[in-house]
């Protein structure tokens, strides 16, 4: 008698629990509309010379939904090659481009983003194919990453990729902060979590970074975005909810990643 | 028997000149003998008596032509002959004092069968008649007062040279004759036709002496080596490599290129038809800044009987200095940035890129001077001058202004500058190149029509001029090269064109599937500039920059498509 009566206020508080983290849901201003599939573009399949190349990689699961490689796309990555194609003279493809590292079509796409990397559990081929599509001339951006723990994650991966090269910040002067909008001045770009964006940082991730990793040229090959969120900047942009500098500096930074990536 | 009879043999009566030593002209010897044969005539038909038929035409026939006999030698006929007076004229030996005349033959060298045949009489004959001169030539023909001072050392022997010095060494004296003792081997070119000329126009005669066997029975002889006299740090050169072979024909030689005794390439050959001169090509990398002495050595074939002329040197001014190339782009693309790389690898070069990354703005590297950044493209001779080749990628001819688009045709026609065109979605067709002035500067015909830039896989030949063209090597050896082209990733996309100008090489041509065959590469060289048009392009690969790139180096442990871009840039300087 007694068990049954705590299973019941057991019961009781978790279904309490979750009515109220869907009540709170519902009270966003933003509805999470990035898993949904959006409408193909009518040019969805045009060959390009440019398509957001999102990298798709091993992880757990997101909510227990889905695995994270794909958060914000595809209404980021669409929206984010809007900007690209409406700001650059770069021939831009309206559909994204899923990208795994199994096989060797990872070589075809010379650009690649990779979001929530502090969950990636890459698998040992894969790091091995990272390295090598790397080193020939590949630039993979890394966003949407946050706080030590998830630091320590990203770093368990990179460590592996490249045992033998240093992770640094990227100086001010670099050419990828000018190769077309200079970006001496950075904010940190905040996530659709921090709402209404009272603080901008997740976790302990309150200092957003931007570190690289080099070739033997000097050659960014990977480009970190830890502690923002450029990703959900690019969904969001078209909210009027969503702070306007905050966009406004996700497109800027990626765009220079991609023509960074094009020139050098 | 002539000699017996006529004193002089036939070929001095031959050169002689028939003349009538009377005072008398030779009209009066003629209107004499007709005036005696009709005379002789009249009295015969006068006088004739018994004689009837042929036998009174027969007698004055007779008599007529004993009187002209007589006539005839009245008026004193004779030979007019030129001939040398003795201690008067001059007579010039030239004496072949290359290493050729050191061979043996028969236990003695053609050197010293040529000393031993003038000391043994010629000389000393030539004295007693005329003054004579020796000379002892190589290089140049220096004057020597004994054969003693000859050598058989000299590294080449140049007779149209050195006869023409020997005449102008004794242009106010009166030069009789010359005799020439050479085996003949000229290892510098031969005697061109102005020297020829110039010989003939002095009307002295040359008498020639050979020595040495006329056909040598077993040997290999390089007579020819032709290469630019100048070229660029780490540039690939083309030697053109001529020999021929007596007793070899279709064995295997090597032909081997050295500097300061260091192997720079080798390359084995099929040796072709006796006696004949082949050609082949030895392509190797200049290495270096510096003056560079390379030898061309094909080396010794078992039993070959002379050694000495399997080898050639040439002189290169392999030149430090940097030439600048400026590549204007109109939009970010893959290959831009691959491009970059592999001129950044290239000891020889400097490039520096203009990029239309917005409507607005250029994003310019490779520019020391920052004020050259603030114009845009040069639209001055002396802004555009100063680079030695010019790149120009997906940008449409309207974005010149007429202005830079005549700079630019000037570029290659006054300046010389090398102009390399890649093709991409808004250029040549599709940027409207064939209505404007840098439709002369194209190597191909471009087509009346737009959506002429395909985004899909196209495969590339070689054309049996792009096989033997350094602009396509790869490697040495033109077959392994073939191999490399065959092994080489796809297009990703190429853009099509129309035939090629006449005067224009196609180097390579393009195979993509539901399209004609398009010239790929095609390339003229005018009198200045080289202009190249790559009909479909993708130093790296387009959309997979980095699967090609991939798979070259995977393929061979080196870039190929790297090291064509950074060969193309070169070929334009």
């Amino acid at each position: 008698m007694m068990r049954r009566r705590i299973l019941t206020v057991a019961g009781i508080a978790i279904f309490g629990c979750l009515t109220l983290m869907q009540a709170q849901r519902s009270y966003m201003p933003f509805h999470d509309d990035d898993d949904s599939p959006a409408p193909l573009p009518y040019d969805a399949n045009e060959k390009t010379e440019w398509a957001f190349a999102r990298l798709i990689y091993p992880s757990g699961r997101f909510y227990g939904t889905r695995g994270y490689a794909t958060i914000d796309s595809p209404k980021a990555d669409r929206q984010f090659s809007l900007g690209v194609r409406r700001l650059t003279r770069i021939h831009t493809r309206s559909k994204e481009e899923y990208i795994s590292l199994d096989g060797d079509e990872v070589f075809k796409w010379p650009w690649l983003y990779a979001v929530e990397t502090g969950h990636w559990t890459l698998t040992d081929d894969n790091c091995k194919k990272l390295r090598e599509y790397l080193l020939r001339g590949g630039f993979l951006m890394t966003d949407d990453f946050h706080g030590t723990d998830e630091w320590e994650v990203f770093l368990s991966g990179m460590s592996r990729i490249f045992p033998d090269r240093a992770i640094v910040e990227i100086e001010n002067s670099d050419a990828i902060f000018h190769v077309l909008y200079d970006l001496d001045e950075r904010v940190q770009v905040p996530g659709l979590v921090n709402y209404p964006f009272h603080k901008t940082f997740e976790k302990d991730g309150v200092v957003p970074h931007w570190r690289a990793i080099y070739d033997d040229r000097g050659r960014i090959m990977v480009a970190m975005c830890f502690n923002q969120d450029n990703g959900d900047a690019w969904e969001w942009a078209d909210s009027p909810r969503y702070p306007e500098k905050y966009a406004s500096q996700a497109f800027r930074m990626g765009i220079n990643y991609i023509i960074y990536s094009m020139t050098h | 028997m002539f000699e017996f009879f006529f004193k002089y043999p036939a070929t001095v009566f031959s050169k002689g000149q028939f003349v009538l030593l009377s005072a008398w002209p030779a009209w009066v010897l003629g209107l004499a003998i007709i005036a005696i044969a009709v005379g002789l005539g009249w009295n015969i038909r006068q006088r004739r008596g018994f004689l009837t038929g042929t036998r009174p035409v027969a007698i004055w026939l007779l008599e007529t032509l004993l009187a002209a006999l007589l006539l005839f030698l009245l008026w004193h006929p004779a030979i007019s002959i030129a001939t040398l007076r003795p201690q008067q004229n001059i007579v010039s030996v030239l004496i072949d004092d290359s290493r050729s005349m050191s061979l043996k033959e028969d236990g003695k060298t053609r050197l010293e069968q040529a000393t031993s045949g003038l000391n043994g009489g010629v000389l000393d004959g030539l004295r007693k008649r005329f003054q004579v001169r020796l000379y002892r030539f190589g290089k140049d023909a220096e004057r020597i007062d004994k054969t003693d001072k000859l050598t058989g050392a000299a590294p080449a022997s140049r007779l149209g040279d050195s006869i023409t010095a020997a005449l102008a060494d004794s242009s106010t004296l009166p030069l009789g004759a010359i005799v020439l003792l050479s085996d003949g081997a000229d290892n510098s070119g031969g005697i061109d036709r102005n020297t020829i000329a110039q010989i003939r126009q002095r009307q002295i005669p040359i008498h020639t002496i050979g020595f040495g066997k006329e056909k040598v029975d077993r040997d290999v002889e390089i007579s020819e080596v032709t290469l630019p006299a100048r070229t660029l740090a780490d540039a690939r050169l083309a030697a053109e490599v001529t020999f021929r072979n007596f007793g070899y024909a279709g064995q295997k030689a090597k032909i081997s290129v050295r500097d300061a005794g260091k192997v720079l390439a080798t390359q084995e050959v099929t040796l072709k038809g006796e006696g004949s001169p082949q050609t082949e090509q030895v392509q190797f990398n200049a290495g270096i800044a510096g003056a560079k002495s390379y030898q061309f050595l094909i080396e010794p074939l078992a039993g070959e009987s002379n050694t000495a002329n399997n080898a050639v040197t040439r002189l290169v001014n392999v030149e430090g200095a940097k030439p600048r190339i400026l590549y204007i782009e109109g939009e970010p693309r893959w290959e831009f940035k691959f491009i970059r790389r592999a001129v950044e690898d290239d000891r020889s070069l400097r490039l520096s890129t203009m990029l239309r990354t917005t409507q607005n703005k250029i994003y310019y590297q490779g520019f020391e001077d920052k004020k050259e950044t603030e114009e845009g493209f040069p639209a001055k001779p002396e802004e555009l001058f100063k680079f030695a080749g010019l790149v120009i990628g997906d940008v449409e001819a309207n974005y010149f202004t007429p202005t830079q688009q005549e700079l630019i045709r000037e570029f290659a026609n006054r300046r010389g500058g090398g102009v390399l065109f890649l093709g991409g979605r808004e250029t040549l067709s599709d940027g409207g190149y064939q209505r404007s002035p840098l439709n002369e500067l194209l190597p191909v015909k471009l087509l009346d029509r737009k959506d002429t830039f395909h985004r899909d896989p196209a495969k590339f030949e070689l054309s049996p001029q792009g096989r033997d063209n350094i602009i396509c090597r790869f490697d040495e050896h033109a077959d392994r090269n073939v191999e490399r082209w065959k092994k080489m990733p796809v297009l990703a996309d190429f853009q099509e064109v129309g035939d090629a100008k006449p005067g224009a090489v196609v180097l390579a041509e393009l195979n993509a599937s539901g399209k004609r065959k398009s010239p790929y590469r095609p390339y003229a060289r005018d009198v200045l500039g080289a202009v190249i048009a790559l009909a479909g392009e993708r130093l790296a690969g387009p959309r997979d920059g980095v699967d090609a790139e991939n798979r070259a180096r995977r393929r061979d442990q080196s870039s190929t498509s790297r090291r064509g871009a950074g060969q193309k840039l070169q070929t334009a300087v």
